[in-house]
Parts: structure tokens; C-alpha cells; sequence
């Protein structure tokens, strides 16, 4: 059923409801004004409602009863008891039909008229009549009408917002009891009852939300009308198609869209569709055609408003805008299409070239631009001259939840919403530097230079001379700036709530909002840091480099993760054979090494920077086949196709050459240096090696793991043996009886005594005496 | 009869309308927020309540509240946003008669956040205005 008219069988009934009392009182006392009014209030709105909804029946007895009583209050008539009387049948009538429409039944019709002409001053003369014409309309339906029972109820907006805040405590409680239970240790049946905990927590916190949500059909049911009216006005002929109106999002979110989309049509009905003559004279049908279609994508909605019109001409635009002196000649000239068709957004900018009353002139796109931006949404032009013209609406589900990014500088964590961001860059090398241009910081990214706002300094946190990341945001209006933070954090979805009055007055918040670790947090307004740091707008006028399309690019899956440095890396996916989370404890340094037990097997552990100091250390374990290695990373980011080629690095370390991922570059693993330098574990079939000494510390601490890294199984004598002994080391004391096995004898000093020992730090000297005997004995 | 919140804030006794006070919390630690005038002490989270700490002395141009020990703030909500006021101490709720009218000499700081005064046994005390404290002090004339 139509939400519209969900909403009218709720009201009604609800006001019959609190009308009921009235009804009675003033039954008895039909001269009481205030009751009349309040039942003329009553069927004045029925009626209203009726002739919006297309109800003819109830508009025309809510019509009748509505003239009657117009003039008993102007005096004209009084109430007496046969005109009381059957404005009480009609309102009974209308309660009847209310029902008959939800349950979607049909009453007879006759009645009605006969209610109608009961209201007429001189039908009934008399009393009895009138409580007897009453009397047999009241018997009138055969059959007792079934009243369904309603699925819907009406909430306040304020109670939805406190089950919110209830659900977002129990989140917060969740959170906090998931530390408790980890530092308490393994529980499986816990830690199995506190994972359905979280999961009802989980799809509760859904539910509430949705219940936030109201379908966009209370956002495009106008448009028919309106596009009807100012079609008419312009004296164009125009066909509407509207499409996808379930789509549900936010009902804050609908009322923030309603004018920037309002404007968006009424552009199209007066400047993007010709007149049926033009349209004639160009071979178009005389019917200019407007689409508008919503469709929900990942956790956006995007709104498409698409018109077969004459479209925008971006040469035309650009020669405005060179006009109005928003860009030069030359910064025009270095333009593609898009940039010059994104011109249509900058404000001060129409192309109408006359004035009208539908859509005027002057207020334009900027406006539905900065609205949409506003709430974290964006807007996408495409246009073909004579063709027509497409405009996306990208806005997210909710205005309470958005996706943000969270950084820090000083210590002090701030979030910026995604939909903001372009890219993350560290300026380091030729494709990204900072450059001190008249004591201003600017950014050169890939030969577009940019203004940079550092953070630190901006919020008076640090004075640092300069940021360590850049992140490039886009201000609105297609100005884009870099702002200096110290470290990138989080990607999180957070609810976001307004900050008070006296943060937002500064002009640089959006609104506060608090994460799982029960820290407030807030959300940077990032056009408005813009304007108070006083960023100027630069258009970039850059040569858009041509695209090899020649080139056959491979794309293979790759993982991608921020490495313990805060360097985002790749790892072709092939490679990865499980992401693990190990305590920190368990790392162990051998030689220099890190090693990690894992599945029972020491394996080598690579790291780019040191360790977290945290409890547990998340690992990528990495395989070739044969041979097992783990990474330690800071967190996995996305799985992506990226292209197989790549600006390989001069000298051979972890990292194999960078790839441009989205416009940023990635550093890739080298998985054969990598796999070089992970020794490979012993495993059972690995030789056996024998150490003599088991007494010794040195034996046991020293040579044994150096042992185990060359890919020896060690043994220690004494130990149950095996038969299978490779070879046997000894350093000074004698070999053990009863082995049958070739001998290295090591000795405490540099200098040979002219035995066959070895200096017991001549690692290469033991390691290759070890395999010759290995070798031999097989 | 009324319910008034007994506080100290910068060595005067003062009373607040106990109808406007959610509760009385400890507050432990704030998150500074950069870029706002300076009674604005920082953000608070009282479970997922995001509270804005306001610094009652600096709203009245008296100094800082000690941030160093342990605060105590009293929670009000204005204008639908949920402040914490801290205050250097919290001493009592008392029942009180209507307030009456200020004395004609009032330090400036003060004057403008009282709404009145209220009796305690012989005292009288000053009846101050959440709101005001909210909004800080007065910005200077241009």
C-alpha cells in the first residue's frame, strides 16, 4: 500500500479516536463552539487529504458535512438534532470506509447520497424522521464490518533516537566486556555465548536503524505534480519516469535531499528540455523525456536524474567561466570535458541565457553541490551537447552513520568523513614533496600542486615543521586541498552526532562522535577548515596524461595492508595463506631473527618497523609451497585487482617495486627476497644433528638455534635418540657411544690447532663441514 | 518550594536550579578540543553521551578549574546538547523559597550569570543560570 496512504488511515482513525469524546458532548450540547470546530477541523482535513489521495467518496461526504457545518458557524444555520445527527452517521461513515480502505474491501455506495441528503436543512423535518433515517443507515452494511488489525503504528522520531542511544550503550558495553574476556584468557563456551551476545547486539542495532528509514517515495511522490505544473507554465511537453521509490534511507536524509533535487528538476524542465517545436526542428520527439531513479549501492543511495534535453555544452561553460574570470584562458585550454562540465558548479556561474521564473538564475549548482557535500554526499555531471544530461546523486544511507577515516596528530585523534578524501600520500621522492613556496607549505602531488593546511599547527597541537602524511581532500566545489597529519588510523563507520553550539561556531567540526574505545572524537568539517585556514582556491590545470590503452595489463588479486611503518603495502594474494592473530609474547629473537611458533613450527617472522607494544600481533602467513614464512602488519585493508606491473626498486630488500593503485602509489612485496631469507624449517624429513654438549648453555642457546635455522633438526645427547643421525657436533667433549655418525669437532678459539675442528663462530666454516657430512652419509 | 544544588565555584557558594541538573558525575578525562573559546574545557563521554565540558570558572572569567584531581561536573542539558559543568565542589541540595532579587552590587562576572538570589538559614545565595555558563563569558564589545 502507498506509504501516503498508510499515513491517512492512520491519521484518520487516530483522530476519530480522540474525536469520540467530542462526538458525545456535543451530541448534548450542539451550540458548544469549541467542539463544533474541532469536528469541522475534522472533516475539513478528511476532505483535503481525499482530494489529494484521489478518494472521491470520502471527499464528497467529508465535502457535505464540511458545508453544513461552514454554516452553522457562520451563524446561518442552527444545530439541531437532525443536523447533528447526521454529521454524526457521516463521520461514522468515514471511520467505515477508513477501515473498508485498509482492508482493501468495498462498501456499497448507495448509502452515501442518503447520508448526503440526510445533512440537507429542509430534507427531514422533524426529529423522529431524522433518528429513523439514521436508525436504517445504521443497519444498512449486512455484515459487521471487519476491522483489520493495523500493522503499522506512529513513533515519536525521539524514541527511536533513545532506542538508538540504548542500543550504542549496549555496543559500547559489548566492547568493553570483549576486553575483559580477552585478558581473562580462552573460554570456548564464554567466548561462543559472548559471540551470539554480540551478534544479537549486531542485527538489533540494524533493526533500530532501519527503523530511521522511510522509502524515497516520500521524496519523488511530488515530483509527478510539479513536473506537471512547470511543464505546463514553460509550455513544454514532458513525460516523467520514476523509478526505484522502495529504496529506503534515512528520513533526515530525504529532507536534506528534497530542495537540491527540486532545483536539479526544475533545471531540467527549463533549461535541459527544448520546447516541442525545437525539439521538432531537431528530429527528437515532441515529448522531452525525464528519468529519476534511485538505487541503493554498497552503503550508498545514488539518485540519477537523467533528461533527453540539449544538455550542456562544456565549451560554452568554459567560455563563461573565462568570462567571469574564474579561470584563465591558458588553465581552460589544459582542461578536459569533465573539469570543464564540473565548471557548471562553481559559484557564479549560469549558463541560462535568459532569466526565468521557474529556476532563475544565479542560484545554481554551487548550491546543490555544497548541499549534497554537506551530508556527505557527491555530485557527478555528464553531459553530451544535444544529447541531454545525467546528474548522480551519491549520498550515504544515513546522516548518523558515515564512513570516516580516523587520523591523529599530537595524540589527538580526529575523523574525516571518506566521502571527503582522495588519496592518502607520504611525501617522500619525486612524485610526492613538500615545498615551502613564501613560508606556505604546498604540496606537489604528480606535478599538481596543491595548498597544504597542516593539521598540528592549524589546531595549535604541534609545531613540527612538517607533516608526515598528506591527505588530499576534496574542499567542495571541486577544490581540492592536502592536510598535514602525523598518522593514519582507522577506517570506521561511525555515529556521528552534532557537536554543541560552541564547536560548531568554530567553524571547523562537523560533529562529535564516539568510538568503540569510549573517547570522544570529532568530525573535521573539511570545507570549513579550508575557508578558516585561508586556502585558496587553485584551479589545477593539468595535461591529463593519455592512457595507454595498447598495453595489456595483468590485474592480479592483491591484499593490501598498512604495515607496522604506516606504509600501505600489497602482497599478491596468492601468496597469503592465512591472516593470524599471534600474542606478542610469543615471538621469540634468535640471532637477530624473529621467530613465531606457528602450528607448532618455528617460522620466520619479517617486520619493517618494531614491533606493537600491544598484546596481540596480527600476521600474514605467507607460503611458497614449500617453505612458510609470517609478516607482521598493523592491519589488512582491502583485497584488490591491481595491475601486475610495476616501477620495480633499485636495490633488493622486501620491498619488490611500486604499483599506482587508485592514484597512490602501493609498495609491493618481493616474495623471492622475502622467501630467501626465511630459512626453511626443519621439518621430518629435515637431516638430524646431533649436539654432544648437552650440558652446555652455549650448546643449547647458541649453536642450536643457528642449527635449526640452517634447517637441522637438533638433538641433544642424552635425549631419546634416533637411529637416523646425520651428524654429530661436539665442541671439546667427546662424541656420544654407540652413534654411528660423522663428527664436527668446534674449539673456543679463531686459531686453528691443526686438527680438523672448527672455530665454533666460523658460521659458514660449520655450516659447510655440516652439509659435506650430510651429504656424504646420504 | 524548590530544589536548589548547592556548589562552589572559584570560592562563592552558589545554587543552581536542581530541575535543570540531569546528575551530578566525577569526571576524569577530557578530550581537548582545539580551536574553541576557552570555557569550552573539552568532551566528555558519560557512557555514549558525548558531553561538552564547560570550565564554570573561565564561563565567569574567575581563573581554570583544577584539572589535575579529580572533577566533579554537574550535567546539564541546553538547547538540546548535554553540557558538564565542572565545578570546584558540589556541597548539597537544599529546599529553598523563590528567588529573590539580586543585590544591586554584584561583581561584573557574576552579574550576568545570576538570576537571583535564594536563602539558606541567614545566607543568601546566589542563584546562577546554567545557560549562561553554557554560553561563557560575554564576547568583547567590537
Amino acid at each position: 500500500m502507498d506509504d501516503l496512504l498508510t499515513d491517512f488511515i492512520a491519521e484518520t482513525r487516530e483522530t476519530l479516536e480522540a474525536l469520540a469524546g467530542e462526538i458525545v458532548a456535543w451530541e448534548a450540547q450542539p451550540a458548544d463552539k469549541a467542539r463544533l470546530d474541532a469536528i469541522f477541523r475534522f472533516v475539513h482535513t478528511v476532505k483535503g487529504s481525499c482530494g489529494f489521495l484521489d478518494l472521491p467518496r470520502l471527499q464528497r461526504l467529508s465535502h457535505a458535512a464540511e458545508d453544513s457545518l461552514a454554516d452553522v458557524r457562520a451563524g446561518e444555520r442552527s444545530p439541531d438534532q437532525a443536523l447533528v445527527s447526521a454529521v454524526l452517521a457521516i463521520i461514522d461513515r468515514i471511520g467505515e470506509l477508513t477501515d473498508a480502505l485498509e482492508a482493501n474491501e468495498i462498501l456499497p455506495e448507495g448509502e452515501d447520497e442518503f447520508l448526503i441528503a440526510a445533512l440537507a436543512q429542509d430534507a427531514i423535518t422533524s426529529v423522529q424522521d431524522a433518528a429513523a433515517a439514521v436508525a436504517k443507515i445504521n443497519v444498512l452494511p449486512a455484515t459487521p464490518p471487519t476491522r483489520t488489525v493495523s500493522r503499522s503504528i506512529r513513533l515519536p522520531v525521539e524514541l527511536l533516537d533513545r532506542m538508538m542511544a540504548g542500543v550504542s550503550d549496549m555496543v559500547l558495553a559489548r566492547n568493553e566486556l570483549s576486553r575483559l574476556l580477552r585478558a581473562a584468557g580462552n573460554n570456548s563456551a564464554t567466548d561462543v555465548a559472548f559471540d551470539r551476545l554480540s551478534q544479537c547486539v549486531g542485527e538489533m542495532r540494524d533493526a533500530i536503524t532501519r527503523t530511521r528509514m522511510s522509502r524515497i517515495d516520500a521524496l519523488f511522490s511530488a515530483l509527478p505534480r510539479m513536473v506537471r505544473d512547470l511543464s505546463a507554465e514553460l509550455g513544454k511537453t514532458v513525460r516523467l519516469e520514476v523509478d526505484g521509490g522502495d529504496v529506503e534511507l534515512d528520513r533526515e536524509m530525504i529532507e536534506m535531499i528534497r530542495d537540491p533535487l527540486t532545483h536539479i528538476v526544475r533545471n531540467a524542465l527549463d533549461h535541459g528540455i527544448e520546447h516541442p517545436e525545437d525539439r521538432r526542428a531537431v528530429g527528437k520527439p515532441e515529448f522531452g523525456r525525464l528519468r529519476i531513479g534511485a538505487r541503493q549501492s554498497a552503503n550508498q543511495i545514488l539518485i540519477e536524474v537523467s533528461d533527453d534535453g540539449r544538455g550542456i555544452d562544456g565549451e560554452r561553460v568554459v567560455r563563461k567561466a573565462i568570462a567571469a574570470g574564474l579561470v584563465t584562458a591558458e588553465q581552460a585550454a589544459a582542461m578536459n570535458w569533465s573539469r570543464k562540465l564540473d565548471l557548471i558548479f562553481e559559484p557564479g556561474l549560469s549558463t541560462a541565457n535568459e532569466v526565468t521564473g521557474v529556476s532563475g538564475r544565479g542560484v545554481g549548482m554551487d548550491v546543490v553541490r555544497a548541499n549534497i557535500e554537506r551530508i556527505g554526499g557527491t555530485v557527478d555531471i555528464e553531459s553530451t551537447p544535444g544529447q541531454g544530461l545525467r546528474l548522480a546523486l551519491r549520498v550515504p544511507l544515513t546522516l548518523t552513520i558515515i564512513p570516516a577515516l580516523t587520523i591523529s596528530v599530537a595524540g589527538t585523534h580526529f575523523a574525516i568523513p571518506r566521502s571527503a578524501i582522495d588519496e592518502l600520500v607520504r611525501p617522500k621522492g619525486d612524485q610526492v614533496r613538500l615545498e615551502r613556496i613564501g613560508g606556505e607549505l604546498v604540496a606537489f602531488i604528480r606535478g599538481v600542486r596543491l595548498p597544504v593546511v597542516d593539521l598540528g599547527r592549524f589546531m595549535g597541537l604541534t609545531d613540527n615543521p612538517e607533516p608526515a602524511l598528506l591527505v588530499v581532500l576534496r574542499a567542495g566545489g571541486g577544490e581540492r586541498y592536502a592536510l598535514g597529519v602525523e598518522a593514519v588510523h582507522d577506517h570506521e563507520e561511525l555515529v556521528v552526532k552534532p557537536a554543541a553550539p560552541a564547536l560548531m561556531a568554530s567553524g571547523v567540526y562537523a560533529g562529535t562522535t564516539l568510538p568503540d574505545n569510549s573517547r570522544p572524537m570529532l568530525l573535521l568539517d573539511v570545507a570549513g577548515i579550508a575557508a578558516a585556514a585561508g586556502v585558496r582556491v587553485v584551479h589545477e590545470a593539468v595535461e591529463e596524461q593519455p592512457v595507454e590503452r595498447s598495453k595489456i595489463k595483468v590485474a592480479l588479486p592483491t591484499l593490501l595492508f598498512r604495515d607496522l611503518d604506516g606504509v600501505t603495502r600489497g602482497v599478491r594474494l596468492a601468496l597469503v595463506e592465512r591472516i593470524e592473530d599471534v600474542a606478542t609474547a610469543s615471538v621469540v629473537e634468535t640471532g637477530g631473527t624473529l621467530m613465531l611458533p606457528l602450528q607448532g613450527r618455528l617460522t620466520r617472522l619479517h617486520r619493517a618497523a618494531a614491533l606493537p607494544t600491544g598484546e596481540r600481533l596480527r600476521v600474514l602467513r605467507l607460503s611458497d609451497g614449500t617453505t612458510a614464512m609470517a609478516y607482521a602488519i598493523d592491519q589488512v585493508m582491502d583485497v584488490v585487482e591491481m595491475q601486475s606491473e610495476m616501477a620495480p626498486t633499485s636495490t633488493p630488500g622486501p620491498v619488490a617495486g611500486v604499483v599506482l593503485h587508485e592514484g597512490s602509489p602501493v609498495e609491493i612485496l618481493d616474495p623471492y627476497w622475502l622467501f630467501t631469507n626465511a630459512i626453511t624449517p626443519a621439518n621430518d624429513d629435515s637431516p638430524i644433528c646431533l649436539v654432544a654438549d648437552s650440558e652446555d648453555p652455549w650448546a643449547r642457546e647458541v649453536l642450536a638455534p643457528l642449527l635449526g635455522q640452517a634447517g637441522y633438526r637438533v638433538l641433544f645427547a642424552g635425549e631419546p635418540n634416533e637411529d637416523r643421525i646425520s651428524v654429530i657436533v661436539t665442541s671439546g667433549g667427546s662424541a656420544p657411544d654407540g652413534v654411528d655418525a660423522p663428527v664436527v669437532r668446534l674449539r673456543g678459539t679463531p686459531d686453528g690447532t691443526g686438527d680438523e675442528s672448527i672455530y665454533r663462530y666460523d658460521r659458514d666454516g660449520l655450516l659447510r663441514a655440516l652439509s659435506q657430512h650430510v651429504a656424504g652419509g646420504k | 518550594m524548590a530544589l536548589y544544588l548547592i556548589a562552589r565555584i572559584a570560592d562563592e557558594t552558589i545554587a543552581l536550579p536542581a530541575t535543570e541538573i540531569g546528575s551530578v558525575v566525577e569526571v576524569d578525562q577530557i578530550a581537548a578540543v582545539p580551536r574553541v573559546p576557552g570555557h569550552v574545557a573539552g568532551l566528555f563521554a558519560l557512557r555514549s553521551r558525548v558531553l561538552t565540558v564547560i570550565d564554570t570558572r573561565a564561563s565567569l572569567e574567575l581563573g581554570a578549574i583544577d584539572r589535575a584531581s579529580g572533577m566533579t561536573a554537574v550535567i546539564v542539558e541546553c538547547e538540546g546538547h548535554s553540557y558538564a559543568l565542572l565545578v570546584d565542589e558540589v556541597e548539597d541540595v537544599i529546599e529553598g523559597g523563590q528567588a529573590e532579587p539580586c543585590p544591586a552590587l554584584l561583581p561584573s562576572s557574576w552579574r550576568r550569570a545570576a538570576r537571583g538570589t535564594i536563602r539558606r538559614g541567614d545566607d543568601a545565595i546566589l542563584l546562577i543560570d546554567p545557560a549562561t555558563l553554557v554560553a561563557g563569558p560575554e564576547p568583547l564589545a567590537a
